[in-house]
């Protein structure tokens, strides 16, 4: 089956914690934007979503650092925050296709973690809130370490999603993608509040032209440059791996100061299987 | 115990255990229990980590500039920071030495 909804979106927490402090034309043309990658999603017909997502040190500590972790859980719990305005709730879990994911990448010799037990953070439960408010699809989370040194490179982020890409199109689910994080942000570090919209422009063109070798010529420095949460972005490159060089359309960016992010909302819909 | 990593300004600082100190800053950030422990006595609980007299001291003064400068990451120490409602202006200028 092709796959039948792919996107991008960041997760900036302000998004929804703190929405007003953003200028209302700014905030509106985000929200605008996920409301329209809902619709896409609900048209697709999609079932089943693998979700290309962060988090920030709700799981995952120094004790065991992974490069990737595909969730296995029959139920996922989020958000973790009880500030972040989104309503606690319970996500069901596709372990079937996640061990058909695991099974593709050990074959393929990229060998992520897995988890049995995993909650979630704003950076999955955000994008989810908006795309899926009824948390009525099944969800397989991917999650990227975005925190600890050396994070994966943009190459492996790539090889990763292709793999994705593979098992998602032999399914004989309806599965769609989303990934989750970036733009270019620092949070709880120094250059916390700087946007680096040149930056942020430059990944999105190659995101939007499906440029799979700029995409996975990016380098840990260049990410870091961004800010540390620009790491997150390989969660992106990874969909552009799944998709195979398929071209995607910006649909939202703002350089948003009060959420201290580059928000950029990205669609991939456009000739998906409908 | 090794050094994993130090921030600019922090090079000659005694070799510490950075890894307990971020431990011990995630636990009281994501366990309730081991919060009401640290608020209580963070003397007290700080025993139970294997931090370094340095990490020590900077924990209990609440120092966030040396916790910081020691390498504590961010998504760890402004988390902290705000359960004690430091506010964001107060947190950037510790972290930038200002």
């Amino acid at each position: 089956m092709p796959i039948t909804f792919a996107c991008a979106a960041s997760h900036a927490p302000g998004i929804t914690a703190w929405a007003d402090a953003a200028p209302a034309p700014q905030r509106e043309r985000i929200q605008g934007a996920f409301e329209r990658l809902r619709q896409e999603l609900d048209a697709s017909g999609t079932d089943t979503l693998v979700v290309l997502t962060s988090e920030h040190w709700a799981n995952f500590f120094l004790d065991h650092i992974g490069a990737f972790c595909i969730g296995r859980a029959e139920r996922y719990t989020g958000p973790i925050e009880p500030w972040l305005k989104i309503a606690r709730t319970e996500i069901k879990g596709d372990p079937t296709l996640a061990t058909e994911l695991l099974e593709a990448c050990y074959d393929n010799d990229i060998e992520p973690s897995f988890a049995h037990e995993l909650e979630f953070d704003h950076g999955t439960m955000l994008p989810l809130h908006f795309l899926m408010p009824k948390m009525d699809r099944a969800i397989v989370p991917v999650f990227f370490n975005t925190l600890a040194a050396p994070q994966p490179s943009a190459q492996r982020a790539l090889a990763l999603g292709r793999i994705i890409g593979d098992v998602a199109r032999r399914s004989s689910r309806r599965i769609g993608l989303i990934a989750t994080g970036g733009l270019s942000h620092d949070p709880g570090e120094r250059n916390h509040g700087v946007i680096d919209s040149d930056f942020d422009h430059r990944f999105m063109a190659a995101m939007a032209a499906g440029n799979c070798v700029a995409l996975g010529a990016y380098q840990r420095a260049e990410l870091a440059a961004a800010g540390a949460g620009a790491f997150e972005l390989l969660s992106w490159i990874a969909l552009a791996g799944a998709l195979d060089g398929r071209k995607g359309e910006v649909i939202a960016y703002e350089a948003v100061k009060p959420w201290a992010t580059g928000v950029g909302l990205m669609t991939f819909a456009h000739g998906l299987a409908a | 115990m090794a050094c994993l990593r130090l921030r600019d300004g922090a090079a000659n600082m005694p070799a510490m255990s950075l890894y307990a100190l971020q431990k011990l800053i995630r636990d009281v950030n994501r366990k309730p229990a081991c919060r009401e422990a640290f608020f209580q006595s963070a003397e007290s609980f700080a025993k139970a980590y294997d931090l370094a007299e340095p990490e020590r001291d900077a924990l209990i003064k609440r120092d966030v500039r040396t916790l910081y400068a020691m390498g504590v990451h961010g998504l760890l120490l402004r988390p902290f920071t705000l359960l004690h409602q430091m506010p964001e202006p107060d947190y950037l200028k510790a972290i930038r030495g200002e």
